[in-house]
C-alpha cells in the first residue's frame, strides 16, 4: 500500500483578520481560484483565501478541527481552520474533486474526475490522509454516498451514465450498472440510494445490492445534487438546467413543493436560522432562500461558486438514512 | 459586483449554452461549457475593442490604400472563426482537460508539477502579477516558435498563408493555415503546461496576446519611438516582418508582443521604412482566395514542399530588403 508523502506546509498568512465574530460560511469559487469567507451573520463576504488553481468540493473533518477543501487542477487538499479560514496545511493528493468523510468518520473517499479513479483514504488528524485503495473508474467519477455502516461507498460516474457500488474494506467493485444519463448526486435514503440525472428530469431510486433502477421521480430538468433538510424530513433537490429546487417528502419520495431559484443552483447548505444557502454556478452568487416564503436575498461571490460548507455548531449534516 | 463579462457568459451558459447540451444529451461538458462561454464572450469583447482601436489608426494614419478590400474580407472571418469560436474551444476546453489529465497523472507518480506560484509562493493571491509574468514567459515562446516556423521548409510552406497577404490589416493577424494554428496551439499548449499557467489565465492570455499582434498588424504609420518601440512590438516593427524580403527563411523581427527577444537574439530590424508586404513565392490563391481555397492551397503547398517542387526564393536581406517596394503611397 502507497502512502501518499504529506507536504504540510504552514500557512503564510494569506487570511488577513483571524478572529471573526460571527461563524463563517465558506464558498468555493471553481473558476476564481478562491475561497469566500461569509459572515454567517450579516451575509456579507468577509475575506477571501486564495488557492492555488480549481476549488470544488469541501467537507468537515470528522474530529470537527479542519475543513477540507480539494483544488483539482492544484493537486492539492487543503487544510482550514473552519473557524478563522486559515490555511492550516496542505497535503499533495492528485485530483481531489468531490470528498466525504464515511459515517464512521474513519475513510475519506476522493473522486478523482479528469483521472478516472475512486481514492479511499483513510484519515488521521495528525498525518492527514493515507491511500487505502486506489479504483479505476469509468469515466468521470463525481458524486459520492455511503452505506450507514461505512461498509460500501457509491459513486456517480458522470461520464458513463451509470453508478458503481465499492467495498471500503477491500477496494472491490461490487457492481457497475447504467442508471440513467449524466448521474450527479448521490443519497442513500431508507435502503435505496437516490441518484439525481443531470441529462434527463428527475432521480433515480437505485437498488444498492445490484445497482437497478427501481422507480424515476420527476423533479425538474437537469437534477444535479441531493440534501436531507435538517429536520430529517425533506429532501432537497437542485435541478440545474429548470432552475429550480424541488422539495420531496422523505418517507414517500413525492415532491410536495418546488422553488424558483435562478442561476445555476448546485450545492445547498442549512443555516441554524432556517435559511438554505444556494451556490448559483452561473450567476456567481450565493442565494439566501427563506423556505417559508420562498423569497431570497443574495450576494455575489467569486466565478462558479460550486462547494459550500457553514461553520454551525451542529455536526455535519446528514448523508445516510439507514 | 460582479465581471460584466461572466455577467453576459453565465447568462448565456444558463439560457443558451446548457438548454442545447441538455437536449443534446452532452451534460457532462456543462462544467466546461461554462469556461467556453467565459471565454468566447472574451473574444468577441476583444475583437470589438480591437476594432475600436485599430480602425482610426488605419483610417487616419494608413501606409497603404487599396480600392479593392476583398482580400481583407476573408481575413475578417478568420478573425471572428478564431476568436470568438474555435480559440476559446481549443485554449480552454482542451488546455483544461490536458492539464488536469496530465498534472494529476503526474501527482500520482510522485512528480508535483511545477507552477510560478509554488516557486514564488508571494505570487499566489496576486493573479494580475503571475499573468503578465506567465504572458512574458509565453511571448518567448511565441517568438522561439515563430523563429521555427519560418526555418523549416515545410513548416513554412503552411506559415506562408499568413505572409501572403498584401493587403495587411489588423484583421490579418488569425490569417492562418488549420495546420499551422494546430502546431502553434500545441507548441503554446505544451509550454504553458510545462510552466503550469492556470486553465482560468490561459485563454486570458492568449487573448491578451492576440489583441496586441492584431495592432502590430495593422496597415498604419505607427512607431511607437526609440524607447517604447523596444518594449512593444509596433506595426512598424512587425510591418518589416511582413516584407516581401522577409518571408521565407531569412527574415527578421519576430516577436510577437515583446521585440525582447528579437534584441537579445540579433534577430531585431528597427529601420524606419514601411515596407509593402506579402510573399512573392505564394501563389495567387494563397494571397487573395477565400478561406477554402487557401486552406487547399496550404496544404498544396505543403505536399510540393514535400516533395523537393518548391519555388522557395533565393536568401534575401532582412526587411523590405534592396529592390523591394517601400509601401510609401501614403504620407507620413
Amino acid at each position: 500500500m502507497k502512502t501518499v508523502r504529506l507536504s504540510l506546509v504552514l500557512a503564510m498568512g494569506l487570511v488577513p483578520a483571524l478572529g471573526f465574530a460571527q461563524p463563517l460560511g465558506f464558498v468555493l469559487n471553481s473558476d476564481s481560484a478562491s475561497i469566500s469567507l461569509i459572515d454567517m451573520a450579516t451575509h456579507r463576504p468577509v475575506g477571501e483565501v486564495p488557492v492555488l488553481r480549481q476549488p470544488h468540493h469541501i467537507t468537515r473533518a470528522p474530529d470537527g478541527r479542519f475543513v477540507l477543501v480539494g483544488d483539482t487542477v492544484g493537486n492539492q487538499i487543503l487544510y482550514l481552520d473552519p473557524r478563522t479560514g486559515r490555511v492550516v496545511r496542505r497535503q499533495t493528493i492528485s485530483d481531489p474533486y468531490q470528498l466525504m468523510f464515511s459515517p464512521d468518520g474513519r475513510l475519506l473517499t476522493i473522486t478523482g474526475l479528469a483521472r478516472n479513479q475512486v481514492d479511499i483514504y483513510r484519515y488521521d488528524d495528525r498525518t492527514g490522509l493515507t491511500l487505502w485503495h486506489r479504483v479505476p473508474a469509468r469515466s468521470m467519477p463525481s458524486h459520492t454516498a455511503y452505506a450507514p455502516d461505512s461498509s460500501a461507498v457509491y459513486v456517480s460516474l458522470q461520464g458513463s451514465n451509470r453508478l458503481m457500488a465499492i467495498a471500503t474494506g477491500t477496494g472491490a467493485v461490487l457492481w457497475d450498472a447504467r442508471v440513467g444519463e449524466t448521474p450527479a448526486g448521490v443519497l442513500w435514503n431508507d435502503g435505496a440510494l437516490l441518484v439525481g440525472l443531470m441529462g434527463q428530469d428527475g432521480i433515480a431510486v437505485v437498488d444498492p445490492a445490484d445497482g437497478q433502477v427501481r422507480r424515476m421521480i420527476k423533479t425538474g430538468r437537469g437534477a444535479h445534487n441531493l440534501f436531507f433538510s435538517p429536520d430529517d424530513r425533506l429532501i432537497y433537490v437542485t435541478n440545474r438546467v429548470a432552475g429550480t429546487i424541488s422539495v420531496l417528502d422523505r418517507a414517500t419520495l413525492r415532491v410536495v413543493r418546488d422553488y424558483r431559484v435562478p442561476g445555476g443552483p448546485d450545492d445547498i447548505e442549512f443555516a441554524p436560522d432556517g435559511t438554505l444557502w444556494i451556490t448559483q454556478r452561473f450567476d456567481h452568487g450565493v442565494l439566501f432562500l427563506d423556505p417559508e416564503t420562498g423569497r431570497f436575498s443574495r450576494v455575489d461571490v467569486g466565478r462558479s461558486p460550486h462547494g459550500l460548507f457553514l461553520n454551525t455548531d451542529q455536526t455535519t449534516h446528514r448523508t445516510a438514512f439507514p | 459586483m460582479t465581471d460584466p463579462f461572466d455577467t453576459v457568459a453565465g447568462y448565456l451558459q444558463e439560457h443558451v449554452v446548457v438548454p442545447i447540451l441538455w437536449q443534446l444529451g452532452w451534460m457532462k461538458w456543462e462544467d466546461l461549457a461554462g469556461g467556453w462561454a467565459l471565454f468566447a464572450v472574451y473574444g468577441a469583447a476583444q475583437v470589438a475593442l480591437m476594432f475600436a482601436i485599430c480602425m482610426p489608426l488605419e483610417k487616419f494614419l494608413p501606409v497603404e490604400r487599396w480600392p479593392d478590400r476583398s482580400a481583407v474580407l476573408t481575413d475578417v472571418f478568420y478573425t471572428v472563426l478564431q476568436r470568438v469560436g474555435l480559440l476559446p474551444l481549443v485554449t480552454f476546453v482542451g488546455f483544461y482537460e490536458a492539464q488536469t489529465t496530465l498534472n494529476a497523472v503526474l501527482t500520482d507518480h510522485g512528480i508535483v508539477p511545477p507552477t510560478l506560484e509554488m516557486l514564488f509562493p508571494w505570487l499566489l493571491g496576486r493573479p494580475v502579477i503571475s499573468f503578465l509574468l506567465y504572458a512574458c514567459l509565453l511571448d518567448f515562446a511565441e517568438y522561439v516558435r515563430h523563429r521555427v516556423s519560418h526555418k523549416l521548409r515545410w513548416w513554412y510552406a503552411l506559415h506562408s498563408l499568413h505572409h501572403a497577404q498584401r493587403q495587411m490589416t489588423f484583421w490579418s493577424d488569425d490569417r492562418n493555415h488549420l495546420l499551422d494554428d494546430l502546431l502553434g496551439a500545441v507548441w503554446f499548449g505544451t509550454i504553458a503546461l510545462a510552466i503550469g499557467v492556470s486553465p482560468m489565465q490561459f485563454p486570458l492570455l492568449v487573448l491578451l496576446l492576440r489583441l496586441l499582434e492584431s495592432l502590430s498588424h495593422a496597415n498604419a504609420r505607427l512607431d511607437f519611438g526609440p524607447v517604447f518601440g523596444r518594449l512593444l512590438v509596433s506595426p512598424r516593427f512587425h510591418r518589416t516582418h511582413h516584407g516581401p524580403g522577409a518571408a521565407g527563411r531569412r527574415s527578421c523581427n519576430f516577436g510577437a508582443v515583446l521585440p525582447w527577444w528579437d534584441m537579445l537574439f540579433g534577430t531585431a530590424d528597427f529601420s524606419a521604412d514601411y515596407t509593402a508586404t506579402g510573399d512573392v513565392t505564394a501563389s495567387e490563391t494563397l494571397a487573395s482566395g477565400g478561406y477554402l481555397a487557401q486552406q487547399g492551397a496550404g496544404v498544396r503547398r505543403l505536399v510540393n514542399d514535400i516533395r523537393g517542387d518548391s519555388r522557395q526564393p533565393a536568401p534575401r536581406p532582412r526587411g523590405g530588403g534592396p529592390g523591394v517596394r517601400p509601401a510609401n503611397m501614403e504620407s507620413p
